[in-house]
């Protein structure tokens, strides 16, 4: 009878085993071997680095394409998708086998992606995508039917209930580069590109000659257009940020940011109070700052190269997640350009969206203005900010650490934050005291008595005290007393009532500005 | 000149005068580290090194006015 029974069982268990190996041969030896040689990871590889050891549950492992002729060449239909763990947490994860087809976009990979979404939705897990993807397969997609289906199959909408995180490993065109910008977080491996159409595209269609990393190469997203939050040398460099990431994250937006429970370190109050330059005209570096505040190697930097004059990190204060947005006086003397104010808004909307409190550090001397920033349509970018800061729910903690001035001041907290701090070396005013001096009584400066004394007169109104005085700001402190406060801050305004979780108004904002 | 792989150009982040140099042609750079100092919105704001590199060209002296986006230092680099 056992015989009998492992006959029986042998065909069928042999039949799984070898389409799980064509399955995993994915677009052939030959082009895993052009890819090992070039040290860049195939999709399967990239989801064991991803993913807990053994955690990965593969969904629609046997799909493949809808067109009969194209059954057997299109393992896992170019996409391959499921479940995971990262850190311990579930995780849906996608990863694009550029060597089956160039992953392109065709019915059933769309409808894997579909269901791996809703089900991420429903389940409260995020959502993970290691992209590259030569964009929309022909013909599949080509003339009415093919656009129409399309049409009826496709959904890149999303309400930011869970969160979603993307690396950008290769070429990247089309539906790729939609998920790029749909996430929340998008690391791209530095030679990797993405972009709406190809450069063959464009030469046809525009007479464009242009090559793929002029067109979305890592130097345009992280400098130039921001769509990058960061940009890694390898594979599993970015695949290492995506994981990091995710440990600062709620699962859901229903739930509050894990807390760490491991011992914290903290730097000295020394070093804060070094940093920070009496001299008015001085800067320092407003990334050493919040790497001073946080707890030690918490600080993970949110789109460093772009909107340099404002720094955005996730870190921990006490254990506990924070964002953090800070001035850099070290660029543009910290004045706030329409990038950074751009990055800014995206970041609340972010941690709004995840029950991420905000810690916001000021030290500008106002908004940048004139011609270029105007043209910018600057005016409607600081508005669409203040009214981000405003509409959050979460916890919000604000701190003058120098200069704060005119309308800047009040998007870095001054009228909407739970609590305001000004560091003994803070000054609030409507511009800088010189600026007001030549404006007020029409003087520049000339070394003379009678300026000093003008001048003198505009620095005591910026007095900490001052804001104090009215209430407008709660407490004055030393730098050094800053880590302490804040951490004493949001023990106080935790969101106790609704469990820490916020109201989300912002949810439904763009990605990306 | 645009920047090639054997030069990396510094550029005025912001529109300013020159305050002063403070590094010399044929020095050793690491990344970030200060070239220039330029005087705008009422703060001195450094002009720093994009990457690693030796310094080879100034582009500007003190007093001199600078706009956004201009370059004001060359390095070849390391």
């Amino acid at each position: 009878m056992s015989e009998a029974m492992t006959g029986a069982a042998a065909p069928a268990e042999d039949e799984l085993t070898a389409r799980r190996r064509a399955v995993h041969a994915m677009g052939g030896a030959a082009k895993l071997q052009a890819r090992r040689d070039k040290g860049i990871l195939n999709a399967r590889e990239r989801i064991d680095l991803l993913c807990d050891p053994a955690s990965f549950a593969e969904m629609g492992e046997f799909a493949h394409s809808a067109r009969p002729e194209d059954k057997d060449r299109t393992p896992a239909d170019g996409i391959v998708t499921g479940f995971g763990k990262v850190g311990g947490r579930v995780v849906a994860v996608a990863s694009f086998d550029l060597t089956t087809l160039g992953a392109s976009s065709a019915m059933v990979n769309i409808r894997k992606l579909g269901y791996l979404k809703e089900s991420a939705s429903r389940a409260g897990i995020p959502c993970a995508f290691l992209i590259e993807s030569a964009g929309a397969r022909m013909p599949d997609i080509q003339g009415a039917v093919g656009m129409g289906r399309i049409g009826q199959l496709s959904s890149t909408n999303r309400e930011r209930d869970v969160p979603w995180v993307c690396a950008v490993l290769g070429p990247c065109y089309g539906m790729g580069t939609w998920y790029a910008v749909l996430s929340d977080f998008t690391v791209m491996r530095r030679d990797a590109t993405f972009s709406v159409s190809s450069p063959k595209v464009t030469a046809v269609a525009l007479s464009q000659e242009i090559t793929a990393e002029e067109l979305g190469g890592s130097e345009l997203h992280a400098d130039v257009t921001g769509q990058a939050d960061l940009v890694t040398d390898t594979d599993a460099e970015a695949i290492a940020a995506l994981r990091a990431f995710l440990g600062y994250l709620p699962p859901n937006s229903s739930e509050a940011p894990p807390a760490s429970t491991a011992p914290v370190q903290a730097h000295a109050p020394e070093v804060v109070e070094a940093l920070i330059p009496t001299a008015r005209n001085k800067v320092y570096d407003g990334r050493k700052l919040v790497e001073a505040l946080a707890d030690v190697g918490s600080v993970q930097p949110f789109r460093p190269r772009h909107g340099r004059t404002l720094e955005t990190a996730l870190a921990r204060l006490d254990g506990q997640v924070v964002g953090i947005i800070a001035s850099n006086p070290m660029r543009k003397g910290g004045a706030i350009d329409a990038a950074s104010c751009d990055k800014m808004t995206e970041f609340i909307v972010l941690c709004d969206s995840f029950n991420i409190p905000l810690v916001l550090l000021a030290d500008t001397p106002g908004f940048l203005v004139g011609l270029q920033a105007e043209t910018q349509g600057v005016a409607s970018k600081i508005m669409n900010n203040l009214r981000a800061l405003a509409l959050s729910t979460v916890p919000k903690i604000a701190v003058v650490v120098r200069k704060s001035y005119g309308q800047a001041y009040l998007n870095l907290g001054g009228g909407e934050a739970d609590a305001v701090a000004v560091m003994t070396t803070g000054e609030v005013g409507f511009v800088d005291p010189a600026v007001a001096v030549s404006v007020v009584h029409n003087r520049r400066a000339d070394g003379g008595a009678e300026y000093a004394a003008l001048m003198n007169d505009m620095v005591v109104s910026n007095s900490p005290f001052e804001l104090a005085g009215i209430f407008a700001a709660q407490a004055v402190i030393r730098p050094g007393e800053t880590r302490d406060w804040l951490i004493r801050m949001l023990q106080v305004f935790r969101r106790r009532p609704q469990g820490g979780i916020g109201r989300h108004r912002l949810s439904t904002w763009p990605t990306n500005f | 000149m645009s920047e090639t792989k054997a030069t990396i150009e510094a550029k005025s982040e912001i529109t300013g005068r020159v305050f002063q140099v403070e590094a010399r042609i044929g020095q050793t750079l690491a990344a970030d580290d200060t070239i220039m100092v330029l005087e705008s919105m009422k703060m001195e704001i450094p002009v720093v090194a994009p990457r690693a590199g030796v310094l080879r060209e100034i582009c500007v002296v003190p007093e001199d006015n600078v706009e956004e986006g201009q370059v004001v230092a060359r390095l070849s680099p390391t």
